[in-house]
């Protein structure tokens, strides 16, 4: 007699693959041959592998298609099988993933548009962390202010892109009318995923401002992450950034050190 | 430290499902619905979602139906996924929690299914100790789910309802009598479904379930993506008989209609409930 260690191992295995028929003969058989109820599970699996997916990545399924889409969900699933009874962990790896996926290799922006919805995703489930400590900052002497590390939002992502993936974000938005005008080809952009009331937004950076951003998320001290732009982005405003990016809750606290 | 008032109870009315998509339909016009259940792990991120429970909190009586923890899995629970759904369970404080007795975990993966168990003693044991270990570190008492099944093992020695009353009293669990995954199931395998019902003791049983399902090939399939089904309106009258008026909850999670025809459904229950209430004993 299998131990129910045993019998469950087996059963995964058998969703997986369905020449295997070790699980048969400890299936009831009746009217309905075992095979076409083992069937019902691999069929579930399958799908609900599909749907998390479709949950997360509603613009790239527009972008690829339907047959395309659960094709691609379907050997992601078998590549990066899921570790988390939570099912929302489960498409973290479709980017890399699709930027290895051969078919795939037609529509270069796509693992782009991956990293932005699964940011998206991540942003919408983040804990808001509490309100910034203005008045502790407001006692920071100023010849200790370069020293200021900032510890960027859990609830936001920081994403670049060579691609326009802000725009074809918005052009695959329910209700939202295709844009003749659209150009693949008209720039990359820098973006600040965050959460404001109710809403996901997608702000556009300025390069110095998302290079700060990126410096100060890094864990870079204040004064050495905006001298190290001086050279690139000298027009970089440092108060208008600090004022901008605490009153959008980038920043959620600091320390010194 | 100040004591915090109990959790409301579930009111033995009809409930819905609450879902992204009506979130704010549902918070803007607060409908007559006696409770809200909604899947313990859409709220485990702390972010919008829990927001918007909370605010539902604030109306109506909450149950949390968790669908990843795996209490029938032989290897240990997963202490993140448990202590997540404690961390859940302190801030929301709802008026019921309950699993499925199935499982869909092994080492290393999980398979994000409700899976059937073989019915043996030794799964028994297993599921057991599981349910007291998640009691323990819930302090309360959780509800345990029967499901939908599609295939049965050779060596069970008990049936599903006799399982779920021996670990209803080994552990004190209660029973969560979904009557659609019931009369699928009783389909399915072929039993009666009102012999399933006689197994289970009338004290044990602390929520209903309701749902839709659909047709592949000759099994029925559980989806949740219709409306419930004239045997199971009929399936559901007969629990009622047997274990009295009880929360029942209009279940729906694909294929999601407007709010107005899960209210439809939720009506149609609160009705059988009252005539349920008219009919001598």
């Amino acid at each position: 007699m299998l131990s129910l260690r045993e019998l469950q191992e087996l059963f995964a295995a058998a969703l997986d693959a369905p020449q295997d028929a070790a699980l048969l003969p400890l299936l009831v058989a009746d009217r309905i041959a075992p095979g076409e109820r083992l069937a019902v599970y691999r069929n579930n699996a399958r799908h609900n592998g599909r749907e998390a997916l479709r949950a997360v990545y509603p613009v790239l399924e527009q972008l690829v298609g339907a047959e395309f889409f659960a094709a691609a969900a379907e050997r992601y699933r078998r590549a990066h099988p899921s570790t988390s009874g939570d099912i929302h962990d489960f498409g973290r790896h479709f980017a890399d993933f699709l930027a290895g996926l051969a078919p795939a290799a037609g529509l270069p922006y796509l693992p782009d548009m991956a990293r932005l919805e699964w940011a998206i995703h991540e942003v919408f489930h983040a804990a808001a962390p509490p309100a910034f400590p203005l008045e502790r900052l407001a006692a920071v002497e100023a010849a200790a202010q370069a020293r200021l590390r900032f510890r960027v939002s859990p609830a936001c992502r920081l994403l670049a892109s060579p691609w326009p993936l802000r725009r074809l974000w918005q052009l695959h938005q329910p209700g939202v009318a295709w844009d003749e005008g659209f150009d693949l080809a008209s720039g990359g952009v820098a973006l600040l995923v965050r959460r404001s009331g109710f809403e996901v937004l997608l702000d556009a950076l300025k390069p110095g401002e998302y290079a700060l951003l990126r410096r100060l998320a890094d864990g870079q001290p204040l004064g050495a992450a905006f001298a190290a732009l001086q050279r690139t982005a000298p027009a970089l405003d440092l108060a208008a950034f600090l004022q901008r990016h605490l009153l959008a809750s980038t920043l959620a606290d600091f320390s010194l050190r | 430290m100040i004591p915090s008032s109990p959790p409301p109870r579930l009111p033995a009315r009809a409930g819905i499902g609450l879902r992204a998509p009506h979130y704010r339909q549902l918070l803007a016009e607060l409908p007559d619905i006696g409770w809200l259940e909604v899947h313990s792990e859409n709220y485990f991120g702390d972010g919008q979602p829990l927001h918007y429970l909370e605010r539902a909190r604030g109306h109506y009586p909450l149950s949390l139906h968790g669908v990843g923890l795996s209490l029938g899995s032989a290897q240990p629970l997963d202490r993140t996924h448990l202590a997540r759904l404690a961390a859940l369970v302190r801030r929301i404080e709802p008026a019921r929690v309950s699993e499925h007795l199935s499982w869909g975990a092994i080492p290393g993966r999980h398979l994000n299914d409700l899976l059937p168990l073989p019915y043996t003693e030794e799964a028994l044991a297993v599921v057991a100790a599981h349910v007291r270990q998640v009691q323990d570190r819930l302090g309360r008492q959780i509800l345990v789910e029967n499901i939908s099944s599609y295939l049965r093992f050779r060596h069970s020695s008990l049936g599903e309802a006799q399982f779920l009353a021996a670990l209803a009293s080994e552990t004190g669990c209660g029973v969560l009598l979904d009557v659609n995954n019931l009369y699928v199931s009783a389909m399915n395998h072929g039993f009666d479904p009102a012999g399933f019902l006689a197994d289970i003791p009338p004290a044990a049983v602390g929520e209903i379930h309701l749902a839709g399902f659909d047709r592949a090939g000759e099994l029925l399939v559980d989806t949740h993506g219709s409306r419930v089904a004239p045997p199971v309106w009929a399936l559901y009258r007969l629990a009622l008989r047997r274990f009295g008026r009880q929360p029942t909850l209009i279940e729906w999670d694909t294929d999601i209609p407007e709010l107005a025809v899960l209210l439809a459904e939720a009506a149609t229950a609160e009705r059988l409930l009252e005539v349920h209430d008219a009919l001598p004993a």
